[in-house]
């Protein structure tokens, strides 16, 4: 490098961002969360418009055909959800049981 | 010197969904992608604002970037574009713009006569030229790394360099090595 190519890069050293600058950082995620949250929700409410629309377009199939099956599901729907709610109670109460400690929490994205 | 084999992995892990190898990305190549946008601008409230569009843009194309690609060319590269993009759109309004430009205090307070002359001599410099300058000059990249980030011939980048670096020396006055 000669003394000119020195001088030169000095003189551009001179406007150089800070190595760490939090604040930039935390801005540019902020905004990649943010735009990651407004893509969510227009994948889930496109996917609940299309199950509207599906379920609309089935249901002269479905209505009547629902109407027939609950009188013989009616008791095994009630079973399944008092089976779905146990497990949930048991798988929080294991949840609780082992847990890590406060300060032993792992680093997860 | 960024080690290459770090980027590979945050790389990795960022295409396979992780957002805090994605932050420290941004963490790493920062300083490299604003100080370059800073000089290839001249404003640098602009040059911040598209480096943080640089990285936005860098977030949705990762999947794009090839392994063993430098990642700081790459990001140069996008923020090159995002930098001529904007040229463009300015160029509309130029006329408009110009006599709030000419009012506008500098974006730098403290600085020197010399740094005021090379900024000057560098917004008189073509945007690629600025851009060669700015990279090889003042970043240290090898002009096939420029040529990779800008899109531009090796032949081109290293043409750009001398011109321009001849022509800052001429502006700050010093003496011209004739390299």
């Amino acid at each position: 490098m000669t003394d000119a190519d020195a001088r030169l890069k000095a003189l551009f050293a001179e406007d150089e961002p800070p190595a760490r600058d939090p604040v930039f950082a935390t801005a540019v995620m902020q905004e990649i969360a943010r735009r990651r949250f407004v893509l969510d929700v227009a994948f889930l409410s496109a996917g609940t418009l299309l199950g509207a629309l599906v379920l609309w377009a089935l249901w002269p199939v479905l209505g009547p055909l629902l109407k027939q099956m609950s009188a013989s599901l009616a008791p095994l729907a009630g079973c399944g959800t008092l089976a779905v709610a146990a497990l949930m109670l048991v798988d929080r109460n294991l949840g609780t049981a082992f847990a890590p400690k406060s300060g032993m929490a792992l680093n997860h994205d | 010197m960024i080690p290459g084999g770090l980027d590979e992995a945050l790389v990795e892990a960022a295409q396979a969904g992780s957002t805090s190898a994605f932050t420290r990305l941004v963490e790493r190549h920062q300083q490299a992608v604003r100080a370059f946008l800073r000089r290839t601008c001249g404003d640098w409230a602009q040059a911040d604002d598209l480096a943080q569009e640089t990285f936005l843009a860098a977030w949705s194309q990762l999947g794009r970037l090839e392994a063993g690609a430098s990642v700081r060319a790459w990001l140069c590269g996008i923020g090159y574009n995002k930098h001529l993009t904007a040229l463009r759109s300015a160029g509309r309004s130029r006329a408009r713009e110009r006599a709030y430009e000419a009012e506008k205090p500098p974006s730098s307070a403290a600085m020197t006569d010399e740094r005021l002359t090379l900024e000057a001599a560098m917004a008189e410099l073509p945007p690629d030229q600025r851009a060669c300058v700015a990279l090889c000059l003042a970043a240290d990249f090898s002009h096939q790394e420029a040529a990779d980030a800008l899109g531009l011939p090796v032949g081109t980048v290293k043409s750009h360099v001398t011109r321009g670096r001849q022509r800052l020396l001429q502006a700050l006055g010093g003496p011209d090595d004739g390299r």
